[in-house]
């Protein structure tokens, strides 16, 4: 038996996966990543029970200010359903929320684009906006919402300027970079060659610019929501940042967590339904642009704290200042 | 077939200590159905000379002409490196600097992706394309123009390929009327090519002008082209262009 172990293990290239396949079931049913995934939300669900538990036993105070995940999931479903007792259902809310987003994010792109392009093509015009970039970058979104919502009051307008100021600096800085970037070499290329200059911007600057665009509209898009919740939060009277404070404010725990898991959910689905797909058909032609880096740059801005320095790199572009 | 002349050409880039004389007082004429090679040290400014005649780069002094029948020639240019748009195939590269995008122009464009062995690979995109096209693809995608500028097609090639590619480009210059200006680094390319030799030195400054009067085509292995490239050679140590 041994005899023959040895021999299979040697002859066989793949030896080291072999060993593996020869532990025991349970073992490997245990090892296997897939199940760990299974495993991390009935082990979330238990901690929330435990700590609701705990909290409730040391406190000693009512535990119907706790939410149990039952509780947060009949108010998931009642609000899918579109039954809800806050002012607006959360298609509404929603449809507030995201035709801010909308507008917002098409004014930030629009003047950002024309900015970065200004300013990546001439150095007075980058001298001129560059300090106010630089302010615009540090600006914290609570910051706007509390002076938008002084100075234009409850309406859309707040809103939309809070999604515009805050996701327009990333767009000129991105837009900036990629101007810069523009190869120089392909330029002349099409020059010695008597290319058209209509056809050598259709064909050689725009698709140069497109990862610097795109990387533009996921920051625009990323930070303008998280700045349009604020200022719901703060100075609104409808949407889904209200609509949160809502629940805050009726002492609702699982209202929420409720909501909170909804704009999980919708940013969520903006990267993988809107975004994702879009520049996975723009970029076919980079080998580089793997699945695991499209996940990994998602809604999330915490992971570039550099951000506000200027040091930030990512996937598809880097911001850098280069003095 | 074209005629340039150049006169007095000068070109400097930089300012103060960080200027740098790349072409000095180059004085040039060349017409009609040649092939002239350039041949000098790195960094005596062979490509900027091709840029400014093709009009990428402004000569600081100096004037230059290009004419083709009478007319401004339309020069094709193979760079260096190869420049390709990489969001394009390899085919809509071609296409992309071609006037027309007629049947015809594919054909053409199509039978000298088969002549470098890329004709299978139109549709492949970057990954493959650079593989293929930095050392092979660049230099006969351009293939239409009457004068054709040409950057060490070759250099990046390995010699067998090389060597094949040579022979495509001596019997297309042959079979058509163009006038090329070629420049290498290596005289055994320069003499097995070229009915005149230009030489370089460093800052630019045009050394020597050889006739190369032998029958083609040239074997390398031929005994007659081994001595004209001793005989280059020779004269490239008595102008000291071999120390530096
Ligand atoms: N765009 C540029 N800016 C500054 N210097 C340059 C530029 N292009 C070429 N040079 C300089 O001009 C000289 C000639 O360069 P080049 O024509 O590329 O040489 P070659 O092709 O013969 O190797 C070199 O010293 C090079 O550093
Ligand atoms: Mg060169």
């Amino acid at each position: 038996m041994t005899a023959v172990m040895t021999e299979s293990a040697q002859s066989s290239p793949q030896s080291p996966r072999r060993s593996t396949r020869r532990l025991p079931l349970a073992l490997r049913v245990l090892r296997s990543p897939r199940l760990a995934r299974v495993l991390f939300l009935p082990a979330v669900l238990i901690f929330w029970l435990i700590s609701n538990k705990l909290i409730a036993d040391s406190w000693g105070f009512d535990s119907s200010v706790l939410a149990t995940p039952i509780e947060v999931w009949d108010f998931m479903y009642a609000e899918v359903t579109g039954d809800t007792v806050a002012p607006a259902n959360l298609y509404q809310t929603f449809g507030i929320s995201l035709r801010r987003l909308g507008l917002g994010f098409v004014i930030s792109m629009t003047v950002g684009t024309t900015l970065g392009i200004g300013m990546g093509l001439s150095k007075a015009v980058n001298a001129f906006f560059h300090d106010w970039v630089m302010a615009l970058l540090a600006m914290p979104a609570l910051a706007w919402a509390l002076f938008l919502s002084l100075i234009l009051g409850f309406g859309d307008k707040g809103p939309v300027w809070a999604v515009v100021l805050a996701g327009i600096p990333f767009v000129i800085v991105n837009v900036r970079e990629g101007v810069r970037s523009t190869p120089r070499d392909l330029f002349d290329m099409s020059t010695a060659f008597g290319v058209s200059p209509l056809k050598r911007i259709r064909h050689v600057l725009l698709p140069s610019l497109f990862p610097f665009l795109f990387a533009a509209a996921r920051y625009a898009l990323s930070i303008g929501w998280k700045g349009l919740v604020i200022i719901e939060l703060f100075g609104g009277q409808d949407g889904a940042g209200w609509t949160f404070k809502f629940w805050y404010d009726a002492h609702r725990l699982h209202g929420v967590i409720g909501y909170s898991m909804f704009f999980v959910i919708f940013a969520l689905v903006l990267e993988n339904v809107v975004l994702e797909p879009i520049s996975r058909r723009v970029f076919k032609w980079r080998p580089s642009l793997n699945q695991p880096d499209i996940v990994e740059e998602d809604m999330d801005v915490v992971k570039y704290p550099a951000l506000a320095d200027e040091s930030l790199s990512d996937r598809d572009t880097i911001i850098q200042e280069k003095n | 077939m074209a005629d340039i002349k150049i006169s007095n050409l000068h070109k400097e880039f930089g300012v103060g200590d960080d200027k740098v004389v790349a072409l000095e007082n180059v004085n040039l004429e060349i017409s009609g159905h040649v092939f002239v090679s350039i041949v000098g040290p790195s960094g005596c400014g062979k490509s900027t000379l091709l840029n400014i005649l093709s009009g990428i780069e402004t000569p600081t002094s100096g004037s230059l002409t290009i004419t083709q029948a009478g007319a401004q020639a339309a020069p094709g240019y193979v760079f260096q490196a190869a420049r390709l748009l990489p969001w394009r195939t390899v085919m809509d590269n071609l296409l992309f600097v071609q006037a027309d995008k007629s049947s015809e122009t594919r054909a053409r464009c199509q039978k000298y992706l088969d002549m470098v062995q890329l004709g299978d690979m139109i549709n492949i995109i970057r990954t493959s394309c650079q593989v293929v096209c930095s050392s092979a693809s660049d230099w006969r995608a351009r293939w239409r123009p009457m004068l054709i500028f040409m950057d060490e097609p070759f250099s990046h090639l390995d010699a067998i390929t090389a060597r094949s590619l040579r022979r495509e480009l001596h019997s297309m210059w042959a079979a058509t009327k163009k006038t090329i200006v070629f420049v290498t680094h290596d005289v055994g390319e320069a003499v097995e090519l070229s009915n005149r030799i230009l030489v370089f030195a460093q800052g630019g400054i045009l050394k020597d002008d050889i006739n190369v009067e032998l029958d083609f085509p040239r074997d390398p292995s031929d005994e007659a082209v081994a001595v004209a490239k001793a005989n280059v050679l020779k004269k490239f140590e008595e102008l000291d262009l071999l120390a530096t």
